[in-house]
């Protein structure tokens, strides 16, 4: 069984047939699958009444859900690296292997992406899945089977902190406190960022920042207005340049804010993916030379993330905040808590 | 030589009167006595020979700001020069009176963080000429810094090394972008900074320059001096689906770097949709300050987007391209004036024009 988007705020468990086990696949029993804000876009009703996420539209009924993680249940003929009962988590995305982009090492750029629950590639939120064995990574015995399903929103930070360059001499400014905001700040301080702030408009979720060991936190506006306000407070917040600052919401606003704030010679990364199209002063950054770099998903981050959480250096355990079975209501429920935001960081299901 | 008269004070005691060309209001250039500091121990000055005309001096004489800076009280204009050395500081070894040299305009403070870290464009001290309030340097001598003066060799002119300053700029932006034999390169505006953007591309190796611009003539340099595609744009808007694939069309391949040399919400929405996954825009151009741009569909593209301010280290680079012939500038030079009134606002003017006006120099 599977839970299947069938239209506008219509999730239903249903049937799912697995295909069948190639020799490099393993079948997956899921045990711990997290929603993700695509997910709830997926779900929600959208201004023209279609279902989308960017380029991305639903046209027929599609398996939700993406961070996963669960137990093997069977290996295909060829698969060595694997065996039944190993505890995984799956990376989702399953790239073509042959383009220009994938023998660079950019899979995550490749044109014939399948990516669990982005259309038309059915998701994972289902009691089995079917995937390559080189997609799922044995999970070290002090990880647990929740953990193994935060990496994949955990590489989204990592993999911005390795775009950006993030190391031991930067400082680090983080706009948004959501689950993405707060993957970039552990990242972030994992790959040694001596001072990081964080900036937010829920005073609640820059408390959970502050937990999680931001230096400091900046309460902000969604006004246009008060860029150079906020502007100031994130300055003296930091007390030295800010090196690279992370945009994790993707709004006029925030970018405005960070291409600011960010000294001459620094990095904006835009993470956040709220806008299409956006207006901001981008002469007056790139006549500092503050560069913009983007981020899409990820690529190779699985070991490094499995690594930060058996060695303890990441702990993302406080960011499950919700947790819900596998039933019908179940799933409605968790979904609107999800798309709720607020105190609701990271939903999870156990299987 | 350039036409006409040259303006030099008269001698008043035996001692010549250094005469500048000051901005004294909105288009309003003025021929006046320039007195200039004494000569520190590690300067020299500088008999100008040769100065060009930028975009930025049009700007402040129309205008009397760009961006942030304003003029606020009468400013020598001119940046872009070259001349001959005429008197050394006492612990200047490196030249000697005679030498031809083009001149760096800016000098940074050498201390703060971006000066040590080799990021000196970024220097929050930087005195630039005819960046206000920092006289320029069209004027018949000017006192400099020996170490940003730079020795031409033979067979590069004073007017070769003028266009080392433009130049310099286009080198900079290919060093940024990482330009090499493998990137494929598409130029938004054939104007004297995307010319040099392109010569200085061809130089670092780029195996397939394609370049836009509105104008047919522009286009028609651009060919000349070694484009391997041109493509006529428009300044709508509405246009710019078709033209990414135009402009697709005519690179044949993935546009690995595009060089956004005009800075409008039109030519960097262009690039940013034309560029490949994983590749760079370059915004060179200042043509806007906000600019409307779909920022987002290129980040989840991972195009993105460096910053280009002046530049840094790139004299000794430049006058070995132009001693080489690996770049040829003087077909850039499309207008020559001399150093007096009439001349002066002549070639303001007809820089101003641009169309067939490429880079207009003085001859001092």
């Amino acid at each position: 069984m599977a839970a299947w988007l069938l239209g506008i705020k219509t999730l239903k468990i249903q049937p799912y047939h697995l295909p069948t086990l190639g020799p490099q696949d393993v079948k997956v029993r899921i045990k711990a699958l997290g929603i993700c804000g695509s997910d709830v876009h997926h779900f929600k009703v959208k201004k023209l009444s279609t279902m989308r996420c960017a380029n991305f539209i639903v046209k027929k009924p599609m398996v939700i859900g993406h961070e996963c993680a669960g137990i093997i249940e069977e290996v295909g003929s060829e698969v060595k690296s694997l065996e039944v009962g190993d505890r995984v988590a799956l990376e989702p995305g399953i790239s073509c292997g042959h383009c220009s982009l994938c023998k660079a090492g950019s899979y995550n750029l490749c044109p014939e992406m399948r990516f669990f629950g982005s259309p038309p590639t059915n998701g994972s939120l289902a009691h089995k899945v079917v995937h390559p064995a080189k997609l799922c990574y044995k999970l070290p015995d002090n990880v647990s089977l929740e953990e193994g399903a935060m990496c994949e929103p955990l590489s989204v930070g990592v993999h911005a902190c390795r775009r950006a360059n993030v190391g031991p001499e930067t400082n680090v400014m983080i706009m948004g406190s959501g689950p993405i905001g707060l993957v970039t700040l552990l990242a972030a301080r994992a790959f040694g960022a001596p001072r990081i702030i964080i900036t937010d408009v829920d005073v609640q979720r820059l408390s959970i920042a502050r937990n999680l060991g931001a230096d400091e936190t900046a309460k902000v506006s969604t006004d246009i207005e008060d860029v150079d306000t906020d502007v100031g407070k994130i300055q003296n917040a930091m007390g030295s340049g800010i090196d690279v600052s992370f945009d994790c919401v993707g709004f006029d606003k925030t970018m405005s804010t960070a291409l600011n704030a960010t000294r001459p010679g620094g990095k904006v990364c835009l993470i956040g993916l709220a806008k299409t199209e956006m207006t901001v002063a981008l002469t007056p950054a790139a006549a500092r030379e503050v560069d913009v770099i983007g981020i899409f998903r990820y690529r190779s981050t699985w070991p490094l993330c499995i690594e930060f959480l058996r060695s303890g250096k990441i702990d993302v355990k406080p960011l499950i905040t919700h947790r819900f079975g596998f039933t019908q209501k179940e799933i409605e429920d968790a979904f609107e808590i999800s798309a709720q935001g607020g105190n609701a960081i990271k939903v999870m299901f156990n299987l | 030589m350039g036409k006409g008269g040259m303006s030099q004070g008269e001698k008043k005691d035996g001692e010549e009167v250094n005469m500048a060309a000051w901005l004294m209001g909105v288009n309003t250039l003025k021929i006046q006595p320039f007195e200039l500091p004494s000569l520190g121990p590690y300067d020299v000055l500088v008999r100008m020979k040769a100065v060009g005309i930028c975009g930025s001096d049009v700007h402040y004489l129309k205008t009397l700001r760009c961006a942030d800076f304003v003029v606020k009280e009468p400013m020598v204009i001119g940046h872009e020069c070259a001349g001959v050395i005429e008197k050394v500081g006492s612990e200047v070894k490196t030249l000697v009176p005679g030498d031809r040299v083009a001149l760096e305009p800016g000098i940074s403070c050498w201390r703060c963080d971006h000066c040590k870290g080799g990021r000196y464009n970024l220097c929050p001290e930087m005195k630039f000429f005819a960046t206000p309030p920092v006289h320029g340097s069209l004027a018949n001598q000017v006192v400099h810094p020996a170490d940003l003066c730079f020795k031409l060799p033979d067979n590069v002119s004073l007017e070769e090394g003028a266009m080392c300053e433009p130049l310099s700029v286009g080198l900079h932006a290919c060093r940024r972008a990482n330009i090499g034999p493998e990137t494929n390169v598409l130029i938004m505006g054939a104007g004297p900074i995307g010319l040099v953007t392109m010569l200085g591309a061809r130089a670092f190796g780029a195996p397939r320059i394609v370049i836009v611009d509105v104008d047919d003539y522009r286009l028609s340099v651009a060919k000349e001096l070694g484009a391997d595609n041109i493509v006529k744009v428009s300044t709508n808007l509405q246009d710019i689906a078709e033209e990414v694939e135009k402009i697709q069309k005519a690179m044949g391949t993935g546009i690995d770097v595009s060089f956004d040399c005009a800075g409008f919400n039109k030519t960097m929405s262009t690039a940013l949709s034309a560029t490949r996954a994983g590749g760079k825009v370059c915004l060179v151009g200042m043509g806007h300050l906000e600019m409307t741009v779909p920022l987002t569909p290129a980040a989840a593209r991972e195009v993105d987007v460096v910053g280009v301010f002046r530049y840094k280290n790139t004299w000794p680079l430049c006058l070995e391209f132009l001693r080489s012939g690996k770049i040829d500038v003087k077909p850039l030079i499309t207008h020559r004036f001399g150093f007096s009134q009439k001349e002066v606002e002549e070639a303001f003017e007809t820089s101003a024009r641009g169309g067939t006006a490429i880079k207009v120099m003085f001859n001092l």
